[in-house]
């Protein structure tokens, strides 16, 4: 037994995962360990080498890890490790050379095991082997843990929505075959005190339900006759959710289709039924009665209440660590169903529903609400396509349009999404218009190229149908799929206007920060994302209108490595957690929903987010370098 | 004083047979050839702790020493003793070094400590920072304790760092100037398993460097000492 320990295990102490692992399994490790030193520049780690021979600990210096890319001008370092990190796991794990050249980027020391002691490591330390087993998504996990831990003490030993479906379902379905009798089936249901019956058929696959509204709706009033077999009376129209799938996923459906009941389906078997009673004790506001307050809503004050419930659903759901694409899908979602009805209203109030000027309109989403990535505190970006009906012109059409949209906007902003400063909504003449004259405006643009039709562009190409005749948009996003991927010039434009906001890193890596110290999350952490997401999309002919979609459905047009997208996106979704917690906690200090800004400390931050922040922000680099090699700027 | 005196001038220390027969086994072992590339053989590098820094009146408190073994520093091939003392060092020696009055007193006998030293050094060649320093600390240590001359070969870096550095040279004089401006981080100073640690990580750094200027076994890394010797003298 030697000594040299007790002067290293203060460094090991201090970094994951050794500070978890036995004292007794670090000195084995110490023991077993080599120090070698680096110069500025050297290769440590190649595919070369072959199969690698030793597990790396760094313990001062920094290390990069370079894409092996034929083409050495593409070599962008992806990776940045810094003291107290390890490499390389992936091929230390599968027994396989390294998949990029590792070199010092400054004089690095670093402590190497052996890789057959490393494997004798893995057998011996738990904690150990659940960090290099776990690592690939460990960081951002690591991250995640740690808000959701942060939560769920203040919300105790409750189950959170993003419980899985199995861990909810209390007790094995009651079901009945198909040709029951309507008689025998009620008279279960009466007996066993439950409020829905699921038929299914001898191997277990889910045929129909039966809920107790059913009853007096299609067996009670019409006066049925009670022997026929209760598959007549059911619903067949079944929706269905894998046992893994998160309460939330329930609840949003529920809240969707306004139904009672989803029915959990493991491989085409029925396991179980999850009714909105039993997420309700997951929720202090029902999902669903929020959807179905929104639905039936006559006035807008019942609008404001159900916005108000939104919002405090959303925090609810914040504070429970829900992921942030499941978070702005939820916001977006209802946000949907309240525009959507907002809109039905007015056109009610206003005489025209069911005219061909309510039936030939589609109201459109844009910008953050376009992209389904509203946060809290979104103002309105929308506008109008109309059909034009024969013995009308465009402009007959607003005169009658545009105090309808006028009050639809001033609706909108009582409950909580405040009008657009940039006038950018359907009440704007110039925002309320034929598909021939958006087809018109949108070419105007594409061949133009100022500043004022890309900054347009950047906000209305990310349009979607939200409400109405969903025929126009569709036929206008077609359209500008075909158009725009056509026209470089216009495309190599939009790449170099997204170029001028870059990432805030220097070039020594450290952050860049504004007055006060600050970074702003959204328009220097999220914007190079959904901007080169645009670009990628338009070039690639992709329709969707999600930054994340359209960065995997542009990946195998534009020649993008599955890796690197998915790199991409996770940076992109850390810095979306980071601004959402950064809204909870502002929300939690009483600020409004309306004062909710995106700027961050980066000193405020704790060590390893600012690390993944950084790494975050290198992929926004990265990608924008991609986007300049696309486009040669 | 008269202690010292006895010791310095007294009858040779006592050996136990099995004392005398390691001692003996260490002196036959063959001697290092100076030729071999260091990437390929193995060197300690080590550093001492002592009741102060007067040559002619302190005593040996511990050795810290690393083997650096084909290029890397081995963790698990090290080394470090406190030598007991007869009596403990003053107060202000014990907060720069760390070590109490208490381990001081109940350290290793000095005979069994410099023994282990032996056997862990083999016939490996010695790295030091100051050699001159360290050097002589040892080297009455083991008159005293083992009655023999301990002649070893020896490379100090306070020498070859220079050599290799010429523009650092004037500003860098001691151990903390060279790893400070290569970042080398140090979590006990003073502590000499962790100095040794240190020194030999500036080893690593100088071989480095060594190499890039075809320089890559000890012999040439003496030469590169001797010539720096004669250019501090002169200059």
């Amino acid at each position: 037994m030697t000594t040299i320990h007790s002067s290293q295990l203060g460094f090991f102490t201090a970094h994951a995962p050794f500070n978890r692992m036995e004292r007794e399994h670090l000195l084995w490790m110490l023991e077993h360990m080599q120090l070698g030193y680096y110069a500025h520049g050297e290769v440590i780690v190649s595919p070369e080498q072959g199969i690698v021979e030793r597990f790396l600990v760094i313990k001062q210096g920094m290390v990069q890890g370079e894409q092996n890319v034929a083409d050495a001008s593409e070599a962008d370092a992806w990776l940045e490790l810094a003291e107290g990190e390890c490499f390389p796991l992936g091929a230390l794990l599968a027994h396989r050379p390294v998949a990029s050249v590792y070199r010092a980027d400054k004089d690095t020391f670093c402590y190497e095991l052996p890789v057959a002691d490393f494997h004798t490591l893995l057998g011996l330390s738990a904690p150990f082997r659940d960090f290099c087993t776990r690592r690939i998504a460990n960081l951002l996990e690591h991250s995640k843990q740690v808000i959701q831990t942060q939560y769920t003490q203040s919300g105790a030993e409750q189950q959170s929505l993003t419980s899985p479906l199995s861990g909810i379902i209390r007790r094995a379905p009651v079901t009945c075959a198909p040709q029951t009798s309507v008689r025998e089936v009620m008279k279960q249901m009466h007996e066993l005190r439950i409020g829905s019956m699921v038929a299914v058929d001898e191997s277990g696959h889910p045929l129909g339900i039966l809920t107790l509204p059913d009853v007096l709706e299609r067996i009670a009033l019409p006066q049925i006759d009670l022997d026929q077999p209760v598959i007549g009376v059911m619903t067949t129209q079944l929706t269905a959710l894998p046992p893994q799938a998160c309460a939330y996923e329930a609840a949003l459906l529920m809240a969707k289709h306004g139904f009672r009941h989803v029915l959990v389906v493991d491989n085409e078997r029925l396991t179980g039924l999850v009714s909105e009673k039993d997420l309700f004790a997951l929720q202090r506001v029902g999902l669903r009665q929020i959807g179905s307050t929104i639905r039936h809503a006559r006035q807008p004050e019942e609008l404001q209440q159900a916005a108000g419930d939104i919002r405090s659903m959303a925090h609810n759901m914040m504070a429970q660590g829900v992921a942030p694409e499941q978070l702005t899908q939820f916001i977006s979602t209802f946000n949907d169903l309240l525009t959507a009805r907002v809109v039905e209203l007015e056109f009610k109030n206003s005489g025209l529903l069911g005219t061909p000027l309510h039936t030939g309109l589609c109201w459109m989403a844009l910008g953050s609400e376009g992209r389904f990535e509203q946060t809290l505190n979104t103002d309105q970006d929308n506008a109008i396509i109309f059909d034009m009906p024969q013995d009308m012109d465009a402009d007959q059409m607003r005169a009658i349009l545009l105090p309808v949209a006028k009050r639809i906007n001033e609706t909108l902003a009582l409950c909580g999404f405040p009008q657009c400063k940039g006038e950018i909504m359907a009440s704007n003449p110039k925002w309320c218009l034929s598909l021939t004259e958006w087809k018109r405006t949108f070419s105007g643009w594409i061949s133009g190229g100022s500043p004022e039709a890309l900054l347009h562009a950047s906000i209305f190409f990310d349009f979607r149908a939200l409400y109405g005749a969903q025929h126009l948009a569709e036929e206008l996003r077609q359209w500008l799929a075909r158009v725009a991927s056509d026209n470089s010039r216009f495309l190599h434009m939009m790449a170099e206007n997204a170029l001028q906001n870059r990432p805030p890193l220097g070039v020594v890596r450290e952050f860049v920060v504004g007055k006060d110290n600050t970074l702003d999350l959204k328009l220097n952490g999220i914007t190079p994302f959904v901007d080169a997401a645009r670009i990628f999309s338009l070039a690639a002919g992709v329709t969707q209108t999600n930054t994340i979609q359209r960065l995997r459905l542009s990946a195998s047009k534009m020649n993008l490595h599955v890796s690197e997208i998915d790199a991409w996106i996770n940076a992109l979704l850390f810095i979306q957690i980071l601004r959402l917690r950064h809204h909870d906690e502002a929300s939690a200090r009483g600020l409004h929903d309306d004062a909710l800004d995106n700027l961050i400390k980066p000193e405020k931050l704790n060590e390893l987010d600012r690390r993944i922040l950084k790494e975050a922000f290198r992929q926004a680099r990265k990608l924008q370098a991609r986007l300049a090699l696309e486009y040669h700027l | 004083m008269l202690a010292r005196l006895t010791r310095w001038f007294g009858s040779k220390p006592q050996l136990t047979p099995e004392q005398q027969l390691r001692l003996a086994a260490w002196q036959a072992l063959p001697h290092a050839l100076p030729d071999e590339p260091v990437a390929a053989t193995r060197c300690v590098v080590v550093d001492v702790e002592t009741t102060g820094l007067n040559l002619m009146q302190d005593r040996l408190i511990s050795i810290g020493a690393v083997a650096m073994v084909n290029g890397k520093i081995a963790l698990g091939d090290s080394f470090y003793a406190v030598l007991q003392q007869q009596s403990a060092s003053e107060k202000g020696n014990i907060l720069l070094h760390g070590i109490g009055a208490t381990a001081q007193l109940e350290g290793v006998p000095p005979v069994e400590a410099l023994l282990a030293f032996l056997d862990y050094l083999g016939n490996s060649p010695l790295v030091a920072f100051h050699v001159a320093f360290d050097e002589t600390m040892i080297k009455r240590a083991f008159r005293n304790y083992l009655g023999f001359s301990f002649k070893h070969p020896w490379l100090d870096l306070a020498y070859v760092m220079p050599g290799l550095n010429p523009p650092l040279a004037q500003k860098y004089r001691a151990l903390d100037d060279w790893i400070g401006h290569f970042g080398i981080s140090i979590d006990t100073r003073h502590n000499a398993l962790a100095d040794a640690l240190a020194t030999a990580q500036l080893f690593q750094v100088a071989h480095a460097q060594a190499c890039q200027k075809n320089i890559t076994n000890m012999a040439g890394l003496r030469d590169l000492e001797k010539a720096q010797r004669w250019v501090s003298r002169v200059s």
